[in-house]
């Protein structure tokens, strides 16, 4: 019989402003970075600037099952909050602040870019932990082009 | 787009092309996506054109490429030469391939 993790608690209402906040902020950051850099450069900038923030307290070890869990709740928190604000939250955006929050609690992300050519020509970027995507992937026609 | 003078042929074909660091693609079967993670443009090749990047690639030099080409297309080498060079010309003025001394055989 396998173990089960315990269900994530839901957040009480001054955390999830707390993380709606974090998201904005990041979503900011990285609107701000895009404008001045190319994309290599903006994802590892923004990792760097988390890298060593204080972090909450970790109820998970490194690549523990649990990131993954928090990975993806992450992901959908940052998609709901995001779909709220005006200019661009498309897919790249998206990724640069999960890649953020996800460096700032030292949980491992990969930022993916691909495309596809059929039917028409269409390109997106999504975000992986330990190779298991945590916010939507393009359909199984897009290839990948870039993991950063 | 690059400014500068672009090689004559002669250069050209006895250069190697490489591809940046910076610029990925990925072939699919109706057109090759090249993208410039610097620029952040997205430029489509048609399959015939994908194929050269990659005998490009993979070749000591331009020459080699067009031989290779030729062979596998069975065209006559002079058409594809010119193709070929057209080719690089377009990938250089949109800075997706640089020029380099023959790769060592």
């Amino acid at each position: 019989m396998s173990a089960r993790l315990p269900p994530t608690p839901r957040l009480r209402i001054h955390e999830r402003i707390r993380l709606a906040t974090e998201i904005v902020l990041s979503f900011a950051r990285a609107r701000h970075q895009l404008r001045r850099r190319p994309i290599e450069d903006v994802v590892a900038v923004l990792r760097r600037a988390q890298a060593g923030a204080p972090t909450r307290e970790a109820a998970h070890t490194a690549d523990s099952p649990g990131d993954l869990i928090e990975a993806r709740r992450l992901g959908r928190a940052v998609m709901r909050t995001l779909a709220l604000l005006p200019g661009d939250t498309r897919c790249l955006t998206r990724s640069l602040v999960l890649t953020q929050l996800l460096a700032r609690r030292e949980i491992a992300a990969t930022l993916v870019i691909g495309a596809r050519a059929a039917p028409e020509f269409l390109a997106h970027a999504w975000v992986e932990h330990a190779g298991m995507p945590v916010l939507p992937p393009g359909e199984a026609s897009f290839g990948r082009l870039v993991e950063l | 787009m690059a400014s500068g003078t672009l090689p004559d042929t002669a250069s050209l074909l006895t250069s190697s092309v490489r591809l940046p660091q910076h610029v990925v693609y990925r072939a699919f079967p109706s057109e090759t996506v090249v993208l410039n993670l610097h620029t952040g443009r997205y430029h489509g090749l048609n399959p015939t054109a994908g194929r050269m990047l990659v005998a490009l690639e993979n070749a000591r030099c331009v020459r080699d490429a067009v031989s290779a080409i030729a062979e596998e297309y069975r065209q006559p080498r002079q058409a594809v030469e010119h193709d070929i060079c057209e080719l690089c010309s377009l990938l250089l003025t949109r800075q997706l391939v640089e020029l380099a001394a023959p790769n060592p055989s």
